[in-house]
């Protein structure tokens, strides 16, 4: 009897956004990529029974009921210039694409409802298969899906290992089985590495001065889940009350942007006098393949919120956490991502 | 983005005109922050002549 190996796992998801939280995906509309992480984003269906109902003449359950769904999971990646574009635009949700091929630029920032933007997130629609057809294991598409975070980590060393992203992602609930997808060919992708890094913090260049030692940066959207649940968000099979309920909508909550380094301390380093100032200023991390495929992050205004001496490996090291502040004319972060792939998020 | 490598934004709460921009992030992500948003660029009607 032959067995399944993770290894034989194909994920393929929206590289355009859905055209609503209910409508999929095409198979034209989406992409393939590979991953490092073994998690399958299993949708989870909720279930209630009759304990607490009286009437019975006992305590225990007679009825089990389907309630609702859930959908999440989460992507594990080397960072790419293609999956950076794809988690800016779909991850802070609001995107301008300009320039041609081989250089798209995706120019991406936060929604902001105050000034009229909406308050849902694009959805895109996720696929994961092991041998679809006759001899079928797994083959399921989550659809109504939004980046629920990002967050990517460098660290120092030479492996592909120290430039990384992982994306966590919640669906509406509503899965399709069989997918009805074809896989499509997997993406080529440019490799970001940490050795690429431009870093510029409030002044300060940590590559120049060679002292940037690991860096991690994120977005927490902090998806309002149980606000998608409200009367009429419908069924998982379209006017069956007893499939379990999906939601009707995705939106944010009260979102985070993280910024943490660890950098050399030496003589004249300035993050301490920062501390105790709370001086402010723009930090800037890019990352590069080549003149096409980059990625550029700014955070528009940090502060430094605590600052601690240490050491990594026997050299004395400073580790700051940032407190990234909203900017009146610039907002809180933007993301400039270009790479050779049209139609990221549009 | 169109042939001059410029892009099309329409103003915050869809009121007004389309403009077109420089698609520079010192240029667009301001914009962006006070609630414009890409659109398609507005249809260029042709002048007839008989």
């Amino acid at each position: 009897m032959s067995t399944t190996r993770l290894q034989e796992v194909l994920i393929c998801f929206g590289k355009q956004k859905q055209t609503d939280i209910a409508t999929a995906n095409s198979g034209t509309q989406m992409w393939r990529f590979g991953k490092l992480n073994a998690a399958l984003a299993n949708p989870k269906l909720n279930t209630e029974n009759d304990t607490e109902e009286f009437g019975k003449g006992h305590e225990f359950p007679t009825q089990s009921f389907q309630t609702s769904w859930d959908v999440s999971g989460t992507l594990e990646k080397y960072l790419g210039a293609e999956i950076a574009a794809w988690a800016m635009a779909f991850g802070l949700g609001k995107v301008v694409k300009s320039g041609a091929a081989p250089n798209f630029t995706y120019t991406c920032t936060p929604l902001m409802p105050a000034n009229g933007d909406a308050a849902e997130l694009p959805y895109f629609s996720f696929v994961e298969q092991i041998r679809p057809g006759a001899g079928v294991v797994l083959d399921r598409m989550a659809v109504g899906c939004v980046i629920e975070s990002w967050t990517i980590t460098l660290g120092s060393g030479p492996g592909r290992a120290n430039s990384r992203i992982a994306i966590e992602f919640a669906g509406s609930g509503k899965v399709t089985e069989p997918s009805g997808i074809v896989m499509p060919a997997a993406t080529l992708e440019k490799l970001l590495p940490s050795a690429s890094l431009a870093l510029s913090i409030d002044g300060v260049d940590y590559v120049s001065n060679k002292n940037i030692v690991s860096l991690e940066t994120g977005w927490k959207n902090n998806v309002r889940m149980d606000a998608g649940f409200y009367p009429g968000s419908g069924f998982q099979t379209a006017g069956d009350a007893t499939s379990g309920a999906i939601r009707g909508r995705l939106e944010f909550g009260n979102r985070q942007g993280t910024l943490r380094f660890t950098a050399r301390f030496e003589s004249g380093s300035t993050e301490l006098t920062k501390l105790k100032n709370q001086s402010t200023g723009t930090a800037v991390i890019s990352l590069t393949y080549d003149a096409n495929n980059s990625l550029e992050i700014t955070w528009h205004k940090v502060s430094f919120a605590t600052a601690e001496v240490g050491e990594t490996d026997g050299i004395v090291t400073v580790a700051v956490e940032c407190l990234p502040m909203y900017d009146n004319t610039n907002g809180i972060v933007s993301a400039v991502a270009k790479c050779g792939v049209d139609s990221i998020c549009q | 983005m169109n042939e001059r490598n410029t892009v099309w934004l329409r103003p915050p709460w869809g009121e007004g005109e389309p403009k077109e921009f420089d698609p520079r992030p010192d240029v667009l992500v301001p914009l962006l922050v006070a609630g414009w948003s890409q659109c398609e660029p507005p249809e260029v009607k042709e002048d007839v002549h008989d």
